[in-house]
């Protein structure tokens, strides 16, 4: 309704060349481009800077044409949340159709691009998780289940492994750790952010945790979640993957999102779980998780130089 | 005539557009043209770069 509003009183001028960015979701290819780096960085073995820059570009095109894709289907639910309102296709800058096209032709791009700068290995794990995010993820599940950020979480966890298998040209347990932390790291993250955003999700009716089963619930599964991390971060110091730099960051900063997730559970609430603060504690939490894991890839690449 | 010359095609515009409007048109589709054209020249370079420092360092391309 919103997009057809403006589109009366505007006429159609055409997209800025910055909506065509935006599609990609920048935000979201930043912190890609980070872990990608990281498990580029940290994989055994020599990898040319060129094509190691490539393999680095090629994994943000990849991510950032999942996120058209993902754009392109969540239109109608994007058009009702007001952190999305204003994107470029609810807005009416950009065709529908035009960005499924545009998603499709630099997913295929990316992935051949990989394929021919580094190996096989890494460009089937890129054209993999583009298909987990734009069909698994966004198509399938993020609609129908509360647990569609547990699974999902999934789609942010491979870069690691796919700059690791471009250097490698196979996927070892170091970067199946990776996974699994960015995989358990996700549901805390995403559900503090959901525990005050709620209102908008359940208008658009995306069954979030906090929709389904409550604040109360989702503010034990962060907790859980935390608490499952925290091991599961350590893991490749005590497996003697990683050496004691790593291992005393990656504790550090667990204890500390711990403490932040600890705050979440035990915020002031009513009864049924809802914030009497504002949610001041889901605010701190979710932006703390963003830091924790900056610290955690940053000191697995520190620890790899010490 | 030089405002003849930068007027947009008479099917892309409509007749009821005002002047700001059409040169707000022109503004934006200049800028997607410079876009695509940066992204064109990024990618035939990316080719060329992986080409060379493929043949370089492993004497072929696969």
């Amino acid at each position: 309704m919103m997009a057809a509003d403006n589109t009366a009183i505007t006429p159609h001028l055409g997209a800025e060349p910055g909506d065509w960015l935006a599609l990609l979701k920048p935000r979201v290819i930043s912190l890609v481009v980070f872990t990608g780096a990281i498990g580029l960085f940290i994989a055994p073995g020599h990898i040319n800077p060129v094509l190691a820059a490539v393999a680095i570009f090629c994994i943000a095109l990849g991510a950032g044409a999942a996120g058209a894709i993902n754009m392109w289907y969540d239109r109608d639910i994007d058009a009702m949340m007001r952190r999305t309102t204003d994107r470029p296709i609810p807005a009416g800058r950009i065709e529908a159709s035009g960005a499924l096209g545009y998603g499709i032709v630099l997913s295929v791009i990316s992935v051949l691009l990989l394929a021919m700068a580094t190996n096989l290995c890494a460009a089937f794990v890129l054209a993999f998780s583009i298909f987990y995010y734009a069909v698994i993820y966004t198509m399938w599940l993020k609609r129908r289940t509360p647990q569609n950020i547990v699974i999902g979480g999934g789609a942010g966890a491979f870069p690691a492994v796919i700059g690791w298998a471009a250097v490698t040209g196979h996927i070892g347990l170091l970067p199946m750790l990776l996974f699994a932390i960015v995989f358990f790291w996700t549901p805390p993250h995403f559900w503090s952010l959901a525990l005050y955003a709620a209102t908008d999700y359940e208008k658009a009716g995306i069954p979030m945790l906090p929709v389904v089963k409550g604040a109360k619930h989702t503010r034990l599964n962060v907790l859980v979640y935390s608490l499952l991390l925290l091991p599961l971060t350590v893991s490749p110091w005590v497996l003697g993957l990683t050496g004691r730099f790593y291992g005393v960051s990656a504790l550090i900063s667990g204890l500390a999102f711990v403490y932040f997730c600890w705050g979440v559970y035990a915020d002031k609430q009513d009864a049924e779980g809802n914030s009497l603060t504002k949610d001041k504690p889901a605010r701190a939490a979710f932006k703390f998780s963003i830091l924790y894991l900056f610290v955690l890839f940053l000191a697995c690449a520190i620890d790899r130089l010490v | 005539m030089m405002a003849e010359k930068h007027m947009p095609h008479p099917e892309l515009t409509q007749p009821n557009w005002t002047d700001e409007q059409r040169a707000e048109f022109i503004r934006r589709r200049r800028g997607r043209n410079f876009l695509l054209l940066a992204a064109l020249a990024a990618f035939c370079l990316m080719i060329y770069g992986i080409a060379i420092v493929k043949l370089h360092e492993y004497g072929q391309m696969w």
